[in-house]
């Protein structure tokens, strides 16, 4: 089990545990100078996490909105990495990734909009933004 | 898409201080400072954008998310009283015990994403590596025959050429759709932060009323009296 776990980490199982250890040294080294698309897919995938993190851990509900930013965000940056991918295979509707990711910023704006409009209502009838704090529909 | 030289050096660069200026951001005390490093978070992504070949996107990601919704943030934080977090004498986090679910649920889901990146990028390669050989050559010199710019050390593209084309050709319904989506948007955050005083304007009820109810109703006079 402890195994299978170090294997979802496979650069750092690779550095560890694998036989012949400067081949793999080499090999991860020459991955990181070249980065590829499965680099530009971690970094959106822990991007999203973070976003994931903030909205699950914090009380303030403006900080919870630029979570969800950073949520929207890392799936843009998938959407864009992925389209540039297909563009090398010769896929010339590839384009249609970068134009999603457009429409994704346009419900972001207006999500952000009506979401912070929703905020000051919620203050000036409440005097908190802390999410625990506003319970009416709980009983 | 594989890069190399500075284009590598950058792409570390850029993805670290996303990744950290995302991290400050859930963790910052003050909210300011989140939305601050929110703002490098952004603009450190719009930076991988354009290593992506999408300077379109990365123009706008800036246009709209650091000159529009980023200071729309600061006005509402600004509105809002958020003295008891900054000072220290409110707790910003959630009850220790749903913070240590989370950041354990969060923790196996890095793991299960990166694995299933690490594994799906290989079968992808293995699909499409002949593809790629095959149209690099292509590619390469359709890059000679693009128009060299100002500077002279570089070409211009026509990645925002296609996004133009593809998004008016293909996706004018949904454009449209979308500018009908941040009208509703506009009119519905004005209709949202009305204050009481603007509402019974609206709603052509006269001052002796509202004054009238504010009798009857504590909670409106309090209102009342704050504004």
């Amino acid at each position: 089990m402890p195994l299978f776990l170090l294997k979802l980490f496979t650069p750092a199982y690779f550095l560890l545990f694998q036989e012949a250890t400067d081949g793999r040294m080499a090999l991860v080294l020459d991955k990181a100078k070249n980065p590829d698309l499965s680099k530009f897919l971690i970094i959106g995938a822990l991007l999203f996490i973070i976003g994931v993190a903030g909205v699950l851990t914090r009380r303030n509900i403006i900080v919870i909105f630029m979570s969800i930013e950073l949520i929207l965000n890392a799936a843009n940056l998938n959407f864009i990495a992925m389209s540039r991918y297909l563009q090398e295979t010769g896929n010339m509707n590839a384009v249609a990734g970068q134009i999603f990711a457009v429409f994704v910023i346009v419900v972001a704006a207006a999500e952000a909009a009506i979401g912070l409009g929703i905020v000051i209502a919620l203050y000036r009838n409440k005097e908190t933004i802390l999410v625990d704090e506003i319970d009416i529909l709980k009983w | 898409m594989i890069l190399s030289g500075w284009e590598a050096v950058f792409f570390w660069v850029f993805s670290i201080a996303a990744i950290f200026a995302g991290l400050l951001t859930v963790m910052a005390r003050n909210t300011i400072h989140s939305a601050l490093f929110l703002i490098s978070s952004l603009v450190s992504v719009a930076a991988l954008f354009i290593l992506l070949g999408a300077e379109f996107l990365a123009g706008v990601q800036i246009l709209v998310y650091v000159g529009g919704v980023m200071v729309l943030f600061l006005f509402v934080i600004m509105l809002v009283n958020v003295g008891e977090e900054e000072r220290g004498s409110e707790e910003i986090f959630n009850r220790p015990r749903q913070v240590a679910t989370s950041v354990i649920f969060c923790a196996l889901l890095v793991g299960g994403l990166i694995y299933a990146i690490n594994v799906g990028y290989e079968g992808l390669q293995k699909r499409d590596a002949g593809t790629i050989s095959k149209t690099g050559a292509e590619r390469k010199s359709g890059e000679q025959q693009l128009a060299t710019s100002a500077t002279g050390t570089s070409k211009i593209t026509k990645g925002t050429e296609w996004v133009g084309n593809g998004l008016y050709r293909f996706g004018s319904l949904p454009f449209e759709v979308a500018s009908v989506l941040l009208l509703v948007a506009i009119i519905g955050s004005v209709m949202l932060a009305r204050t009481l005083k603007q509402e019974a304007a609206v709603d052509d009820v006269s001052p002796d009323v509202l004054q009238q109810e504010a009798i009857d109703d504590p909670e409106l006079a309090k209102i009342q009296a704050a504004e």
